[in-house]
């Protein structure tokens, strides 16, 4: 009696310290960190320093702000880790360095090949009740500023400063926000970009941390697909012309070093 | 073995207060929410954020609450007046702060919990987000989400109903925005004349609502579809071909075939709504029909129910049916939902 007492309390307080034991291995899972790396023209992109873009237009940069989502890594078996939805929306902010490393944990241990993401965030989420968005896509938090209350979804890219090729009447400001990402019930302009790097040789998931630079070149907003002047268009937020600025800037997205 | 059984108890004492701390409290005061029966199912998903008494109270209060206003003037409830069904009285477009006018007539807000999107054009496609569009409209009331939330977060007095009602220390846009959708998705209108006779409670329609009835299924029915009496779609009605101020549903979707569509909005309550159409040029229901019979202003997205066989366009529609229509129309009168006093500001 006394003895089957004893069992059964020990086998509860085993059950009880196993319940906060996360499920899945330890030894079976490692981290993947992508950094983001903002640049002009190859050059390190400062706020407040003078640029020229491929049209000779003098500027200055005061906002670079973006959301990376939907993060996917394929394993040399053909296997893919999805990074789970809730936990899968990153702000990256040049006004915060910490948010341009995301940090990805959990990932299986093994050899991966590519990295995917969306520039943007998905259609879906962009519908979706209050309680699914919460962190990064908390309007009156993180995502202030980053979200359309009228024409409801999240700006996907917000790239601001001065050029003098503006006018003293606009203040010299250059506004671009970008988002749409394709309409509820009518389809509409759709601005979610997705890139997929390949690795030049696979990056291992062991014991080690490695970490993937995503170079993100800025000049590319103003030449790649069509031709972009601040002197033209020096705002541009929801329209036809944020497709062909959001082609631009994807095409500025690149896989730069690789620290295995 | 008194001591083991000491022991004993520790344990189980131990087992009930780790596993209560995992079950969440419910002390809340759940408030039923009764879909009418004549109505299509809701779209808003309740199981989500179920309606509580304490969460529907605070939305209430919120809803009446001018600070959310950047000069602490206007509150939800000064452009959505109970007394007109939830719009505000006697205005074409509606004030905000500053004085300043909207650029459209406000749209009525109760039965949301059925509506796929919402305002004119459908620029929001999911109730919560809803107050976010009035509050951080620049003439309407001009604020911040972020300020309004550190407003009520100094609030000790907000700070403890959002304690209550949603077990929070601080004040989030989340639980804000669902203390929101419960006081809407309890603002059901189903109790007029017309539904108590088509639940079959007893009401009867006189013999010239009835006339009038049978009207409306034949030529309004199509668009004033459900007992939502709206289809949700979007169409012009040919109120006005200019649409330079305004292209409506194009000013979302981008789209030119959208160029001056709006919401096909409900009729329920139209005796209290006046004035009508999204510009809010028309001030009495005599006036909405003789637009329809002979004041469609042709442009190329006018709607094609209104193509008549001659090729003109138009509702036909005599004097004696319209006035069968307009009886019919009272019909759609809720007095109980706009004189119930829990939906009321004080």
């Amino acid at each position: 009696m006394k003895k089957a007492r004893y069992i059964l309390a020990s086998l509860f307080i085993a059950a009880l310290l196993m319940s906060f034991i996360p499920s899945s291995d330890k030894k079976d899972i490692g981290t993947l960190a992508l950094q983001f790396n903002h640049l002009f023209n190859n050059d390190p992109l400062v706020f407040g320093k003078e640029y020229k873009n491929v049209h000779g237009e003098k500027f200055t940069v005061k906002t670079l702000n973006y959301f990376i989502s939907n993060i996917r890594i394929t394993y040399k078996d053909g296997s893919e880790y999805v990074v789970p939805q809730d936990s899968s929306y990153f702000l990256i902010r040049q006004s915060d360095a910490a948010s341009q490393k995301i940090q990805l944990n959990n990932l299986p241990k093994g050899k991966c090949t590519s990295v995917s993401f969306m520039i943007g965030v998905d259609s879906a989420r962009n519908t979706m009740d209050v309680s699914k968005r919460t962190g990064t896509l908390d309007v009156a938090g993180a995502a202030k500023g980053m979200y359309w209350a009228w024409n409801s979804g999240y700006i996907f890219l917000k790239f601001e400063g001065k050029s003098s090729v503006i006018p003293d009447s606009l203040s010299n400001n250059f506004y671009y926000h970008i988002g749409g990402f394709g309409g509820f019930k009518s389809s509409t302009i759709n601005n979610i970009r997705t890139q997929t790097f390949d690795f030049p040789k696979p990056v291992s998931i062991r014991n080690n941390s490695p970490v993937v630079t995503i170079n993100v070149d800025m000049a590319k907003l103003f030449q790649h697909k069509t031709d972009i002047l601040l002197s033209k268009n020096s705002n541009v937020m929801w329209g036809e012309l944020s497709v062909k600025i959001s082609e631009n800037y994807a095409a500025g997205f690149s896989l730069g070093n690789i620290d295995y | 073995m008194m001591k083991n059984r000491k022991l004993f108890l520790v344990f189980i004492l131990l087992a009930i207060i780790t596993t209560s701390s995992f079950i969440v409290m419910h002390d809340l005061k759940p408030l039923q929410i009764q879909i009418p029966s004549n109505f299509p199912p809701p779209v808003y998903d309740l199981s989500i954020n179920p309606v509580t008494e304490e969460g529907f109270e605070l939305g209430r209060k919120l809803f009446y609450e001018p600070i959310l206003s950047r000069d602490s003037n206007v509150s939800c409830g000064s452009c959505h007046q109970q007394s007109a069904a939830f719009i505000q009285a006697g205005h074409d477009f509606s004030h905000g702060v500053d004085n300043q006018h909207g650029r459209r007539n406000a749209l009525p807000i109760f039965n949301a919990l059925f509506y796929k999107t919402f305002f004119w054009d459908g620029g929001v496609h999911n109730l919560d987000m809803v107050p976010v569009n009035p509050i951080e409209n620049r003439i309407e009331m001009d604020e911040k989400m972020d300020h309004v939330l550190s407003k009520l977060n100094n609030s000790s007095n907000y700070r403890s109903l959002f304690k209550q009602a949603f077990k929070v220390d601080s004040i989030t846009s989340k639980e804000f925005l669902q203390a929101f959708s419960q006081f809407m998705s309890a603002m059901i209108s189903a109790n007029s004349r017309y539904d108590k006779y088509v639940r079959k409670e007893g009401e009867i329609l006189t013999a010239e609502e009835l006339h009038g009835l049978t009207i409306f299924e034949e030529k309004c029915r199509s668009c004033h579809a459900t007992d939502l009496f709206t289809d949700g779609s979007y169409r012009n009605n040919g109120i006005t071909n200019d649409f330079r101020f305004d292209k409506g549903r194009q000013e979302v979707t981008l789209n030119e075939g959208d160029k001056g569509k709006f919401k096909v909005p409900t009729l329920r309550n139209i005796e209290y709504t006046a004035p009508y159409m999204h510009n809010g040029s028309l001030e009495t229901l005599e006036e909405v029909l003789n637009h329809y019979t002979n004041g469609i202003k042709p442009s190329d997205t006018v709607d094609s129910v209104f193509r008549k066989k001659d090729g003109s366009l138009g509702i036909e529609l005599t004097d004696s049916e319209k006035k069968n229509l307009i009886a019919f129309l009272k019909t759609l009168s809720d007095k109980e939902f706009i004189h119930n006093s829990i939906f009321s500001e004080y």
